[in-house]
């Protein structure tokens, strides 16, 4: 049987933009493994090597300091934000007080305010404290950005979770706390990981904060793409070995949580 | 009244954390907005000059320049993102190992860092070794040699290719689910009388996705007018100012010249009129809702 010629274009089209996806990642993962010489060749018949990956992990570079930066600050936010905003959001989601609505908003509405409004008060700040150039700083900044966000994802998770056996244990006289607990929590477990993840991802690519707040110690990866920007041009295949150490971590999170992410995303936003 | 203290209770730590990194800043800035403060001059505060800061943007041309290209910005990726969004979604939700193999491949754009996206850009487009640059050269002879990244109005295209490549995933996520959220029946009703694709999706599905597509819209905006980290890593603001953004306009008023006075003001600014956008969408929301439940 012969298919329609809509239906091979409907494929055609899928397999383009399948292609403009990939192939701006492709072309990094590639450069990332080539020479010199070979990176500013359009040529995909090279010798791969590992060199670039050497090099950047050496000085003057010392990508490895700006990857332990990365975690450490990631992991601390999320660590800090995500059971703070799980709190809120089951707070937000179960109980019917007056003003919540108020509140909720007031929560969100932080997050049409400008990142550069934000920094600059705390680089004043910090520069009196001796904290430029921490990690500390880079904490305290990306949580501003990133717990609301966090309230309203995992919000979106609780929203959907029916309440009928809450309010069975909480008919049978267990307390609000132990409901949350033994009950929501482990229903809620697959929301807040995959807001975990969706934070730790916002964190690890956050620019600005971290442009604006380092210099030497506590700069994290998509800063240290800048220095890679030299006298002597810029060092293409570097970059890319460097890009490739920011993406894959990120990657791999990406695509564990990918089916519940296209449901976070929605089960928020739509209502 | 025992519930309504659990409430608080459990509100606590989260507004703690927003409070002070925001509100607390916000206030800050507020306050700076209306002094003069020269950082390399002076460590401590200035004097106060009243509205002196916001009248000197409403007479400075840099800043002006920014608000164009702010605006020529989140006006073309905001319709670009959302018209590619909503076709990829209606796409998407199709079955068929193809269309799950690139709804999974399509978060990967936004998992990337923006920084690094405004790297990799500036590589492809680089006009002696760029693979985009030399490959659309190789096929269309006219193209040769454009020097893309050093022509303004090229420069402001290839960023907001960068943007919409970044964000069109997330939004095509979002409409997928306002797509899975609507009734079928009606569609399915239509389908069997005859109607064409076409007429479904304009006379029955996009009436049902006005709400999402306006939150879409929102958040797209917001995330526009943001706009910084690839202004930082493609173009650096140029070719002369013609990319300088309003978030990249007021980080090297504040942190190049190191006029927090007025970079507190121009801040203010933009969170106003943030606010502004906002506010109007959420009326066009309401009134929306209010026209579907009655």
């Amino acid at each position: 049987m012969r298919k329609p010629i809509a239906w091979w274009g409907e494929r055609a089209l899928l397999v383009l933009i399948s292609v403009v996806v990939l192939f701006p990642i492709a072309w990094m993962f590639l450069t990332a493994f080539k020479q010199p010489r070979d990176a500013y060749s359009l040529s995909l018949n090279f010798a791969p090597t590992l060199q670039n990956f050497v090099t950047v992990f050496s000085d003057p570079w010392n990508l490895g300091g700006m990857v332990l930066n990365s975690v450490v600050v990631a992991t601390v936010t999320v660590a800090i934000a995500v059971p703070c905003a799980s709190l809120a959001a089951y707070s937000f989601s179960r109980f019917r007080v007056r003003g919540r609505k108020f509140l909720f908003f007031l929560i969100l509405s932080t997050q049409f305010i400008p990142a550069v409004v934000i920094v600059l008060p705390f680089f004043l700040m910090f520069r009196n404290l001796g904290l430029l150039d921490t990690r500390v700083a880079l904490i305290i900044v990306n949580l501003a950005i990133v717990t609301p966000f966090v309230i309203w994802m995992i919000k979106g998770f609780i929203d959907a979770i029916p309440t009928d056996s809450e309010e069975a244990a909480m008919i049978d006289g267990a307390s609000r706390l132990r409901v949350i607990k033994d009950i929501v929590l482990p229903m809620a477990a697959p929301g807040i990981l995959t807001s975990s993840i969706f934070c730790f991802i916002l964190t690890w690519n956050e620019f600005l904060f971290a442009l604006i707040l380092t210099r030497r110690d506590a700069v994290t990866l998509p800063v240290g793409l800048v220095s890679f920007r030299t006298e002597r041009g810029d060092l293409w295949e570097l970059m890319s070995a460097a890009g490739v150490m920011i993406t894959v971590p990120i990657f791999v999170m990406a695509m564990l949580i990918q089916k519940h992410f296209t449901r976070g995303m929605t089960a928020g936003a739509v209502k | 009244m025992k519930e309504r203290t659990l409430f608080y209770a459990l509100l606590v730590p989260a507004f703690v954390i927003v409070l002070a990194t925001t509100l607390y800043p916000l206030a800050y800035s507020f306050v700076t907005s209306f002094r003069e403060w020269d950082l390399t001059k002076q460590r401590r505060p200035g004097d106060f000059v009243g509205f002196q800061n916001y009248v000197h943007a409403a007479s400075e041309s840099g800043f002006q320049n920014s608000l164009w290209v702010t605006t020529i910005f989140v006006v073309t990726s905001v319709i670009l993102t959302l018209v590619l969004a909503m076709s990829l979604a209606l796409l998407l939700r199709r079955k068929g190992k193809m269309h799950t193999f690139t709804r999974v491949i399509l978060i990967l754009p936004f998992a990337m860092s923006p920084a690094l996206i405004g790297v990799s850009y500036r590589f492809m487009f680089n006009p002696e070794f760029g693979v985009i640059a030399k490959g659309l050269g190789a096929v269309f002879p006219a193209l040769e040699g454009v020097p893309w990244l050093a022509d303004p109005d090229l420069a402001m295209a290839i960023l907001v290719l960068t943007d919409v490549w970044h964000w069109t995933p997330y939004m095509t996520f979002m409409c997928l689910g306002g797509l899975a959220s609507i009734p079928r029946e009606t569609e399915e009703a239509a389908r069997i009388d005859g109607a064409s694709n076409l007429r479904i999706i304009f006379g029955i599905v996009l009436p049902q996705m006005k709400g999402v597509l306006l939150v879409t819209a929102v958040l797209k905006t917001i995330f526009a007018l943001k706009m910084f980290d690839q202004v930082v890593t493609l173009t650096g603001g140029g070719p002369g100012t013609s990319t300088e953004t309003m978030a990249f306009f007021i980080f090297n008023v504040g942190f190049k010249w190191f006029d927090m006075g007025y970079a507190s003001a121009l801040a203010w600014i933009l969170t106003a009129i943030m606010m502004l956008i906002s506010a109007w969408y959420v009326r066009m929301l309401l009134s929306e809702r209010k026209m579907t439940t009655a």
